[in-house]
């Protein structure tokens, strides 16, 4: 029998919070550590996309010379940065004194995360060669299949499907998850680690070369096209070389079952405002990626058991008030890799022996602004009105050209005792006092075949050239499959028959055709029978459809030999 | 021994997915460019794999090139092959097909007595699909070009061929050299113990310089008047862009399907009239 494939600690996923604990372990290693990174993407970035303007902070404790290194994937440094509200026509920069603190982005960096984990990750390599005993071993296409466990301890995960144990599975001291649920959501499963579940909302990028530069200029957006009732809202990054990135984020705790994310960034590109920059432009890049956005109410009640933990996107530490991912994701790596560092010296990866991370966490920025931001979300639950009726207000009164200080008093006007409340939410959002805890319900519950779509102002005039089907766009994700892979498990056919019948009787599509980012699912005539379909090739492994199944009857499988998106600059 | 010794000829190539490294006259800047192993000597891999899987053996993957080419050997390794040798001189620089083949099948001889060369039918660079057959002629082995299948026993193979209109199926005695057809089945995925075990290799330097060796034209006995440019008679005259992918796109706006067909109609007749009028009755 051969032996074990066995390393000290397993990273399961190359993401920037997994890469920065390992920068760090290997920077506090005082002997010999084999570290290994399994990574689903072709390459390391290749399945990671993010907005981002991210505050640095993180960045400048891992690479405190990243502003002055050339290899450094740098797109930008914010100069200026807007709140906008947009109508459909005209759009209006909120005024800087109403712009709350956490949505001025001076100063912060403009990264690709893609092209961000993958300089971590030649750095990493680097940084390993030159120390010595020290083994870092990053395996590109080999997702974690499966979570092993001895007793109630994590001992590993199942890599490879040869039938031989030896061969397929990867041991570790310590595993730590720093994916986007796709093997994580298993250990949180296993040992009912959330009480209340994550809520996701999704976001779809383009990146375009445009004739003008907008480098440095950060907008965030509310209002067109966002549907009342729609938590969405829009980004516009100018980055160097005339790159302009432009995207949507929405959340999926909705009833719309019809969202389209990737024509609600059509929309959003036809705005008049955004056409003027696209002008003459040619749009590079399209991806998609799904937000964890619970926050404090989502994270789990251990952040780590016997010989496993949880970082970033898979812990959970995105800021959805601040926008905040990638700084606390590092800073999640970067705490875990003291734990660990402790945790291996003494020979000890318990339970007992990894618990304080959680206290470390909770301790850190990412604990101290989760907290504060804790109703965030959930004001716009407890305050419909803001989505339904004064976001919408707003729009008009932009469009109308009484701007939204008119748009804001008719709104007011209309209703008096309504704005009042609305006061109540901004104290709920910025500056909270206790109200207890939040009680989240899965995004799957939302979707209503019943929902009738509001009608929203339309953009007219528009080049055509700027927009596109979502068939047509997901060409610019670059997917590829090898032959045969089909990474999504459709769990029971009937169970999709009666989901296809409750949605297209009242002339919806099921929420899987309607949130797809990428054109993979759809229902065909088979048989007589209405029936549901996916073409995994299009899949960009956003992970949506199984968040919004109603039913439950879909689980995305990380794709085996390096299959999905191309993700590089995104 | 048991089983058959082979040869796989392996290419590191520009990666056709990226632009970097295109210069603007459309030559190939190599140290600029993305690299990536020859997508047809997967297939010639894959076959090696095969006979090794059903007879046992030992594979040796060949490849020329600067010192990056290693990349791909070690590559191969990480499918399955057992040893690597990279021939990287820079007298080899802007070798053409025939010197290429010179210099090839000086290593080949260099490796010993091989049943089996396995190459593929072309390079994405060159397309010359020159080299293998030059190959086979240097080394005075049956050859056998746009292989699918193949079965070896007692020396001899069995091997199906394509051939334009269909197949046609051959008993080639060893040693033979065969170009792999891209119709053959792919390569196989690398598995996750055979990385693994490749990185451990890596690290053990004494094993891995048994397995994994770089040489140059004098240990392989090459004449270095007949490698590089010196042994190149091909002269490339010229270069030139046959046009790109893409092109403009024409919408039709006429509000409904009949007023936009009708619009094309007149269009196309407008642009082209002439040439309707001749192919129509």
């Amino acid at each position: 029998m051969s032996q074990n494939i066995a390393y000290d600690v397993a990273l399961v996923g190359a993401s920037p919070s997994n890469l920065t604990l390992a920068h760090r372990l290997v920077d506090l290693a005082q002997g010999p550590i084999r570290i290994a990174i399994l990574e689903k993407g072709k390459s390391v970035g290749a399945h990671l996309l993010s907005g981002a303007v991210s505050n640095p902070r993180v960045l400048n404790k891992v690479f405190p010379n990243w502003k002055e290194d050339e290899t450094f994937p740098l797109e930008g440094i914010c100069k200026e940065s807007y709140v906008t509200f947009m109508g459909a026509e005209k759009v209006e920069d909120a005024p800087r004194f109403a712009v709350p603190p956490h949505f001025k982005k001076e100063g912060y960096a403009i990264l690709s995360v893609s092209d961000l984990a993958a300089w971590m990750a030649d750095r990493l390599t680097e940084k390993a060669a030159a120390k010595e005993g020290v083994v870092v071993d990053i395996y590109p296409t080999f997702p974690a299949k499966e979570i092993i466990y001895k007793g109630d301890a994590v001992v590993g995960v199942r890599v490879d499907s040869t039938g031989d144990n030896a061969k397929d599975i990867l041991h570790a001291k310590v595993t730590v998850f720093g994916d986007k649920g796709f093997v994580s959501r298993d250990l949180c499963d296993k040992f009912a680690l959330r009480k209340n579940p994550q809520v996701w909302g999704v976001g779809v990028k383009e990146i375009w070369e445009t004739e003008e530069s907008y480098e440095g200029k950060v907008w965030h957006t509310a209002g067109y096209p966002a549907q009342p009732g729609l938590y969405g809202g829009g980004f516009i990054y100018g980055c160097k070389h005339n790159k302009l990135i432009v995207g949507y984020v929405c959340a999926l705790d909705n009833d719309n079952p019809n969202l389209e994310p990737p024509q609600l960034l059509q929309d959003l590109k036809k705005s008049p405002w955004v056409q003027k920059m696209l002008k003459g432009g040619k749009l590079m890049r399209y991806g998609a990626a799904v937000l964890p956005e619970g926050g404090y109410y989502s994270l789990p009640e251990k952040f780590a058991v016997a010989g496993a933990m949880m970082v970033g996107d898979a812990l959970g530490t995105l800021d959805i008030k601040r926008f905040s991912g990638v700084d606390k994701a590092m800073e999640s790596g970067w705490i875990a890799a003291e734990v660990i560092a402790d945790a291996l010296a003494k020979g000890d990866t318990s339970e007992a022996a990894l618990a304080p991370y959680k206290a470390k966490v909770m301790d850190s920025f990412i604990g101290k602004e989760l907290f504060e931001a804790r109703y965030f979300k959930q004001t716009f639950h407890t305050y419909p009105e803001i989505l339904n009726d004064a976001f919408p207000a707003f729009a008009a009164g932009v469009d109308a050209g009484r701007g939204l200080f008119g748009g804001a008093l008719a709104f007011g006007l209309s209703g008096p005792f309504r704005a009042l409340k609305l006061l109540g939410a901004r104290g709920m959002m910025e500056n909270p006092s206790d109200r207890g805890a939040v009680a989240y319900k899965e995004d799957r519950t939302y979707p209503n075949p019943a929902y009738k779509k509001p009608e929203g102002a339309k953009a007219e005039g528009y080049d055509r050239k700027t927009v596109f089907t979502t068939a047509d766009i997901v060409y610019y994700a670059h997917t590829h499959y090898e032959e045969g892979v089909q990474h999504i498990d459709e769990f029971d056919k009937n169970v999709c028959y009666s989901c296809i019948n409750r949605y297209e009787g009242a002339g919806k599509r099921p929420p899987c055709v309607g949130d797809c980012t990428a054109e993979v699912h759809e229902v065909m005539e088979i048989n007589g029978k209405r029936t549901h379909k996916m073409a995994f090739e299009n899949c960009v492994q956003c992970t949506t459809c199984e968040i919004v199944c109603p039913p439950k009857n879909l689980r995305v499988n990380a794709a085996p030999y390096g299959s999905g998106p191309d993700f590089s600059n995104m | 021994m048991s089983g058959y010794k082979m040869v796989v000829l392996m290419k590191q190539v520009p990666d056709t997915s990226s632009k970097a490294g295109v210069n603007p006259d459309g030559t190939v800047d190599r140290a600029r460019a993305k690299r990536m192993m020859n997508p047809f000597d997967k297939y010639a891999l894959q076959k090696a794999l095969e006979v090794k899987k059903a007879h046992g053996g030992e594979i040796t993957v060949v490849s020329m090139g600067p010192p990056p080419a290693l990349e791909i050997v070690v590559e191969a390794l990480e499918y399955g092959a057992d040893k690597g040798i990279l021939l990287s001189d820079k007298r080899l620089a802007a070798s053409d097909t025939l010197s290429t083949a010179y210099a090839l099948h000086m290593v080949v001889k260099h490796v010993g007595k091989v049943d089996m060369v396995f190459t593929g039918l072309q390079t994405t660079d060159g397309d010359t699909a020159q080299t293998g057959p030059q190959i086979a002629e240097r080394l005075d082995m049956p050859q056998v070009t746009y292989l699918e299948k193949l079965e070896v026993k007692d020396g001899v193979a069995t091997m199906q061929r394509v051939v334009e209109g269909g197949h046609q199926t051959l008993e080639v005695p060893l040693p033979c050299l065969v170009t792999v057809a891209n119709s053959a089945a792919r390569l196989e995925p690398k598995r996750f113990a055979d990385v693994f075990a490749v990185k451990e290799l890596i690290r053990d330097k004494a094993a891995y310089d048994k397995k994994v060796t770089i040489l140059d034209l004098d240990v392989v006995g090459a004449n270095p008047d007949r490698a590089g440019l010196k042994g190149s008679p091909t002269v490339v005259g010229k270069t030139w862009k046959m046009g790109e992918i893409g092109g403009s796109c024409t919408m039709f706006e006429g509000g409904n399907a009949k007023d936009e067909v009708a619009e094309l109609v007149g269009k196309l007749t407008a642009d082209h009239g002439a040439i309707l009028e001749e192919v129509l009755p």
